[in-house]
C-alpha cells in the first residue's frame, strides 16, 4: 500500500549548507496495519509524512501510495489518503458540517452519497452536537474530531496521523486512539507518528524507530524486544539514541582527525 | 485543472471573507460612512470661508477723501461691490487722531496677533487733501510733467502667515482696487478725456471646449487614480488574510492535502481577491462620484464655482467598469504572490509598502502634465491603461484604439505573469514553509557559490535580465554618441563584449557547476538542425521586415532619433561589407546570445514552462535594444530564437539564426540598382521600396519564403527536445490521470 525507498529530504539553510531532515529512509506499510512512526522531535517523522501527504516534495528517492507516484501524481495520491497532523487546523469562520461538507466536495464526492457518509460519520465520532459551532468556538478535542471527520470523509485506504494526540486531554486522546485501532480494523493502512511510548505499545503493529533524519530500528514490537534483548520498550529506544548519537559524535571527531 | 474544484474553493472563501467583520468593515461599512464625513467637513470649510466676514480697521478716516467715497455710515460704499462683498468686509473705521505711522504700525501688529482684527488699513495724512490738489493740477500740467508720487500711498497692514489675515487681505484689495479705478475714472473726466481712452481694449478669452468635453477633461484625471488605489486596497487585505491569515491559523496545510491542486487553490483564492478588489473599487467608485456630485450641486447653489467640475460623465463610468476586471486580476495576482510569501498576517502588512512604492508612481505618472497616450508610456504597466481610459473618457476614441494593443497586450501579459508568479509561490515549499533566518549577506554570497547547481536558478537569470538592463541604462550616459566609423565599432564592440557578454559569462561561471551547459554551448541534438536554424532566419526575414516596418509606420520613430539612426544606416550602407558584417552581424551573434538564450533562458528555464522562459528571456532581449520601435520587433525575433535553442539543445543555431538575420538586414540595405542589374535574381525577391530609397521583399516572395519559413519551424516543432527537470516535473503535473478514469 505505502513503499517508501530511499527518501530523502534536504533542505538549503544558509548557516549549515544543506540540511538533511530525511537520510534515505525505507519502509512498507500495508492495508490492515498500524506502523508506527516513533522519535524525539526533529527525528523527520513530519518531513517524511508530509512527503507522503504530497505537501512537500522528496529531494531524491521514491515513495508511492496506492501505487501513486507522490512527486509525479500528487493529486492522485492526495486522493488516496486522510492527513490528520498539528499543523492541519480547521476553518475559524466554518462550522464542523460546512469544513467536512467542503473537503468532502473537494474529493468529488457528489451531494447525496456525501450527505448520508457524513451522517455517518458524524455518528460514529459523537459530533452531533458541534455540528452548527463554528470552528472557532470549538475546544482542542472537537477540532480534532472535525479534522478526523475530514480525512475519513472520502473513505480513504491510508490514513495519515502526525503527533494526533498532541494537546489533547487524556479523555479525548483515548478516544481518538480507539477511533485508530477501528479504523485499522476496517482494514486501512495506518501510519502514526508520535514520541509517545505508551501510544506505539498500546496501538501499532510495526514500528519505525527514527532519528536524525534515519530509521535506527524497524519491526514488530516483539522483533524489537527480541532482537535488542530489552523488554522494557523505553529502555530500548533509548539505548538505541544513545548508541547512535555516540557512533555519530565518534565520526565526526575521527573525521575532524583526519 | 477542474473548474469544479475552483468553484468550491472561490465560494468557500468568498463566504469566509464574509463572515469576517473586520474585512467588511474595511470594505464596505468604512467608505459608506467616511465619504459622506468628508463631504459634509469640506461643504462646513467651504461655507465657513464664504459667510465669515473679515475684521477690518481703518485708521485715518479724516484723512480720506470724499469724491468718491470709500466708507459711507461705517460701512464700504454700495459703489464699490455687490451687498455680499460689502457684508464680507466688518469695519471699524477711525481717525488717527495725529499717530505716527510707526505707532499705528505696531498697533495693528498687536491687534492682528491677538486675533481682534485680520487687516488694517491706513490712510496717511493730507491723503484726501494732496490727492484733490493732483486733481486740480490736471488740466493744465503737461502730461509728462504729472507724477503720483506726491500722493501719499494708503497702507494694508497683514499677517500672511494666518488665513484669515491673507483672505481679509485679498478682499480689501478688491475694493480698493475699485475705489481706484472710480478716482481714476473721476481724473479722466476732469481732464475731459473719455474714460475708455483708459482702456482701449478689452482681452476677451473664449474657451473653446465643450462643457461636457471640459468636465470630462478634469474627470479622467481623477476617477481613473480612484479607481487604481481602491483596486489595490481592495485587493491586499483579503490577499493577506487568504494567505498569511491561513499559514498562521493553520488552515494552509489542510488544504494543501487536499486533492486541489495548488493552480486550482491559487485560482479559487485568486477569484475571491479580485472580487473583493473590484467591489471596493465599485463601491468606492460609486460613493465618490455620488458625494462629489453632491457636494458640487451644494457648492453651485451656494453662489458658484471657481471651475465648472459638473458631475462625472456616464460614459467615463462605463469605461471604467470595463477596464476594472483587469486591474483587479492584476492587483489581486500581485499581492497574492506577495502575501504567499508571508509568514504572518503582520508581516504581510510590512509588503504593502513596497507593493505601493512599486505602483503609485505608475499611477502618479499620467497626473503629470503633458503626458500623453503615446507608445512609450503605452507600454508601461497601469501608466497605459490609465491614460487609455482617460483618452477614451474624453471621447478620443481613434486615438484609443491606437494604442488598445499594446495597451491590452502588456496589461494580459503582466496578468498572466502575476498569475503564473502567484502559483509557482504556492508550488515552492519554500515559500509555504518558510522559516525566519538571519539577514547576512556574507554568508548568502558565500550559500550561492558554495550551493551552485549545475545551472542558474531562475531568480540568478532575473537578476541577470535586470543587471544588463541597468548596464545598458547607465551606459548611456558613459558612452558618448560615436561619430566616426572607427568609434561605431569601438563602442558597439564594447558594449557587446564588456557590457553584454562578460556579465553573463562571469555569472555562469560563478554562480553554476556547469558553464557550458547553462550557456548551451553544446552540441545541437540533430546536426540538421544547423542549416535548418539558417533557412528560418532567412525564410522568416522577409516576415521581420514588414513587421518592422508596421511598427515604425504605426508608432513613428521621433525625427531627431531618425536623423541619429541615419549616420549609423549610412555607415551600414557604405563602410567595407566584412567588417560591417563582423560587426553588426557575428558580434551581436556571439555576445547577445550568450547572455540571452544563453544564461538568462538555462535560469528560467528552471520555472519549469518552456514558452514562460522564452517569451521573458525576450522581453529582456527587446528591453535591452533601447529604442522602443526597435524593441518589439526584437522581441519577436527574440521568440523564434528562443524557441530554435530549446528545440535544438544548443546554442550554436541560435546564434547562426542571429548573424543570418542581422547580416541579411545588411545586405538589404546595401541593395541598390546597379546590384540588382548584375543580380537578376534579385529581381524576383526585391522591388523599389515606394516613395523611399532602397528595396523591400516583393509580395510573391515574401508569401513563398515564409511559408517555407512555417514548414521548417513545423519540423523543428517535431523533434523531440531535452527537456529540463522543471518541465519534465511540470508535464507530468499536467498530466496527471483524472480522477474519473482512476475509479472508473
Amino acid at each position: 500500500m505505502i513503499h517508501v525507498r530511499q527518501l530523502t529530504k534536504s533542505y538549503a539553510d544558509l548557516r549549515r549548507g544543506q540540511f538533511v531532515a530525511l537520510a534515505g529512509i525505507s519502509f512498507d506499510a500495508v492495508p490492515g496495519e498500524i506502523y508506527g512512526l516513533l522519535g524525539p522531535n526533529g527525528a523527520g517523522k513530519t518531513s517524511a509524512l508530509r512527503i507522503l501527504s504530497t505537501v512537500l516534495r522528496p529531494t531524491s528517492g521514491q515513495a508511492t501510495v496506492n501505487g501513486y507516484d507522490v512527486l509525479t501524481q500528487p493529486s492522485l495520491v492526495r486522493h488516496q489518503i486522510g492527513f490528520v497532523s498539528t499543523n492541519t487546523a480547521v476553518y475559524d469562520r466554518m462550522t464542523a458540517w460546512e469544513m467536512v461538507e467542503y473537503f468532502g466536495r473537494l474529493y468529488g464526492l457528489s451531494p447525496e452519497p456525501l450527505r448520508e457518509r457524513m451522517e455517518q460519520i458524524f455518528d460514529r465520532l459523537q459530533m452531533r452536537e458541534i455540528r452548527d459551532l463554528l470552528g472557532a468556538k470549538m475546544s482542542t478535542g472537537m477540532k480534532q474530531k472535525v479534522s478526523i471527520a475530514r480525512a475519513l470523509v472520502h473513505d480513504p485506504p491510508v490514513l495519515i496521523f502526525d503527533e494526533a494526540t498532541a494537546g489533547l486531554d487524556v479523555l479525548v486522546a483515548r478516544a481518538l486512539l480507539k477511533t485508530v485501532g477501528q479504523l485499522r480494523d476496517q482494514g486501512k493502512c495506518i501510519i502514526f507518528s508520535t514520541h509517545i511510548m505508551r501510544e506505539v505499545e498500546r496501538l501499532c503493529d510495526r514500528v519505525a524507530i527514527m532519528h536524525r533524519g534515519h530509521i535506527l530500528a524497524e519491526g514488530t514490537l516483539a522483533e524489537l524486544r527480541d532482537r535488542y534483548h530489552e523488554s522494557d520498550f523505553e529502555e530500548l529506544f533509548f539505548a538505541l539514541i544513545s548508541q547512535h548519537d555516540g557512533e555519530s559524535s565518534r565520526a565526526a571527531s575521527y573525521m575532524a582527525a583526519l | 485543472m477542474s473548474w469544479t474544484n475552483v468553484k468550491l474553493i472561490f465560494l468557500r472563501e468568498l463566504r469566509d471573507q464574509l463572515r469576517d467583520r473586520r474585512t467588511l468593515f474595511t470594505i464596505a461599512v468604512l467608505p459608506m460612512l467616511l465619504y459622506p464625513l468628508l463631504g459634509m467637513s469640506f461643504l462646513q470649510v467651504q461655507q465657513f470661508l464664504r459667510e465669515n466676514a473679515s475684521k477690518v480697521r481703518v485708521v485715518g478716516s479724516e484723512y480720506l477723501p470724499h469724491d468718491p467715497e470709500l466708507v459711507v455710515d461705517g460701512q464700504i460704499s454700495p459703489d464699490l461691490g455687490d451687498t455680499k462683498q460689502r457684508e464680507l468686509l466688518e469695519l471699524t473705521v477711525e481717525q488717527a487722531e495725529g499717530q505716527s505711522a510707526e505707532a499705528i504700525r505696531t498697533a495693528a501688529e498687536q491687534s492682528i496677533r491677538a486675533g481682534d482684527y485680520d487687516a488694517v488699513i491706513y490712510f496717511p495724512p493730507d491723503f484726501a487733501e494732496r490727492l484733490g490738489q493732483f486733481r486740480s493740477r490736471l488740466p493744465e500740467s503737461e502730461p509728462e510733467t504729472v507724477s503720483a508720487e506726491e500722493v501719499p500711498q494708503p497702507v494694508i497692514l497683514l499677517d500672511t502667515a494666518r488665513e484669515k489675515s491673507k483672505v481679509a487681505g485679498l478682499r480689501v484689495e478688491e475694493i480698493l482696487r475699485r475705489w481706484r479705478e472710480r478716482i481714476v475714472e473721476e481724473n479722466l473726466r476732469v481732464r475731459e478725456v473719455p474714460v475708455a481712452a483708459a482702456r482701449p481694449f478689452e482681452v476677451v478669452s473664449t474657451d473653446l471646449s465643450e462643457d461636457s468635453r471640459r468636465r470630462a477633461a478634469i474627470w479622467s484625471k481623477i476617477l481613473p487614480f480612484i479607481l487604481m488605489v481602491w483596486a489595490l486596497t481592495g485587493a491586499f487585505y483579503p490577499a493577506i488574510d487568504l494567505c498569511a491569515g491561513e499559514k498562521e491559523r493553520g488552515t494552509l496545510e489542510t488544504l494543501l492535502s487536499s486533492p486541489a491542486q495548488r493552480s486550482e487553490i491559487v485560482w479559487g483564492k485568486l477569484l475571491t481577491v479580485a472580487t473583493f478588489s473590484m467591489a471596493t473599487a465599485l463601491l468606492n467608485l460609486a460613493i465618490t462620484t455620488g458625494m462629489a456630485t453632491f457636494v458640487v450641486t451644494r457648492l453651485d447653489q451656494m453662489g458658484g464655482l471657481p471651475v465648472n467640475v459638473g458631475r462625472p460623465p456616464i460614459m467615463a463610468l462605463f469605461w471604467l467598469v470595463l477596464a476594472l476586471p483587469p486591474i483587479a486580476a492584476l492587483f489581486s495576482a500581485l499581492s497574492l504572490a506577495i502575501a504567499a510569501f508571508a509568514r504572518s498576517s503582520k508581516e504581510g502588512q510590512y509588503y504593502l509598502m513596497p507593493l505601493l512604492m512599486f505602483s503609485l508612481p505608475l499611477m502618479m505618472l499620467p497626473m503629470l502634465p503633458a503626458t500623453e497616450l503615446d507608445l512609450g508610456f503605452s507600454l508601461i504597466p497601469i501608466t497605459g491603461l490609465i491614460l487609455l481610459l482617460r483618452t477614451l473618457i474624453e471621447g478620443q476614441y481613434l486615438e484609443a484604439l491606437r494604442y488598445a494593443l499594446p495597451v491590452i497586450g502588456v496589461t494580459a501579459v503582466c496578468c498572466l505573469l502575476a498569475i503564473r508568479w502567484a502559483v509557482d509561490q504556492f508550488n515552492n515549499e519554500s515559500v509555504l514553509f518558510r522559516e525566519s533566518e538571519r539577514l547576512d549577506l556574507g554568508l548568502w554570497l558565500r550559500h550561492l557559490v558554495r550551493d551552485r547547481l549545475d545551472t542558474p536558478t531562475a531568480g540568478e537569470a532575473l537578476l541577470c535580465g535586470v543587471l544588463l538592463l541597468v548596464i545598458r541604462f547607465f551606459s548611456n550616459f558613459a558612452i558618448p554618441q560615436p561619430q566616426t566609423w572607427p568609434e561605431v565599432v569601438t563602442t558597439t564592440l564594447i558594449l557587446q563584449i564588456a557590457l553584454i557578454a562578460t556579465p553573463a559569462c562571469v555569472m555562469a561561471i560563478m554562480l553554476t557547476r556547469k558553464p557550458l551547459v547553462t550557456l548551451s554551448l553544446v552540441r545541437p541534438s540533430f546536426g540538421m538542425t544547423v542549416p535548418a536554424a539558417a533557412a528560418l532566419a532567412i525564410c522568416l526575414h522577409p516576415a521581420m521586415h514588414w513587421l518592422d516596418m508596421a511598427i515604425r509606420t504605426l508608432y513613428p520613430i521621433h525625427p531627431s532619433v531618425v536623423e541619429q539612426l541615419e549616420k549609423f544606416s549610412l555607415s551600414v550602407r557604405t563602410e567595407p561589407l566584412w567588417q560591417v558584417i563582423l560587426l553588426v552581424g557575428l558580434a551581436p551573434a556571439i555576445c547577445e546570445e550568450l547572455a540571452f538564450r544563453g544564461f538568462i533562458l538555462s535560469g528560467l528555464r528552471r520555472m519549469g514552462h518552456k514558452w514562460g522562459a522564452i517569451v521573458l528571456t525576450s522581453v529582456f532581449f527587446g528591453l535591452a535594444h533601447g529604442l522602443l520601435q526597435q524593441s518589439l520587433a526584437t522581441a519577436i525575433i527574440g521568440t523564434v530564437i528562443g524557441y530554435v535553442v530549446v528545440k535544438t539543445g544548443s546554442l550554436w543555431p541560435g546564434m547562426l539564426y542571429h548573424f543570418c538575420h542581422n547580416s541579411l538586414s545588411v545586405l538589404q540595405s546595401r541593395i541598390t540598382p546597379d546590384v540588382v542589374e548584375s543580380w537578376p535574381i534579385l529581381k524576383a525577391i526585391f522591388v523599389p521600396a515606394e516613395g523611399g530609397e532602397g528595396f523591400v521583399y516583393s509580395i510573391p516572395a515574401t508569401v513563398v519564403l515564409i511559408s517555407a519559413g512555417v514548414g521548417i519551424a513545423l519540423w523543428l516543432k517535431s523533434l523531440p527536445y531535452h527537456r529540463s527537470a522543471e518541465e519534465r516535473l511540470q508535464e507530468a503535473l499536467d498530466h496527471q490521470v483524472p480522477l474519473a478514469s482512476v475509479r472508473g
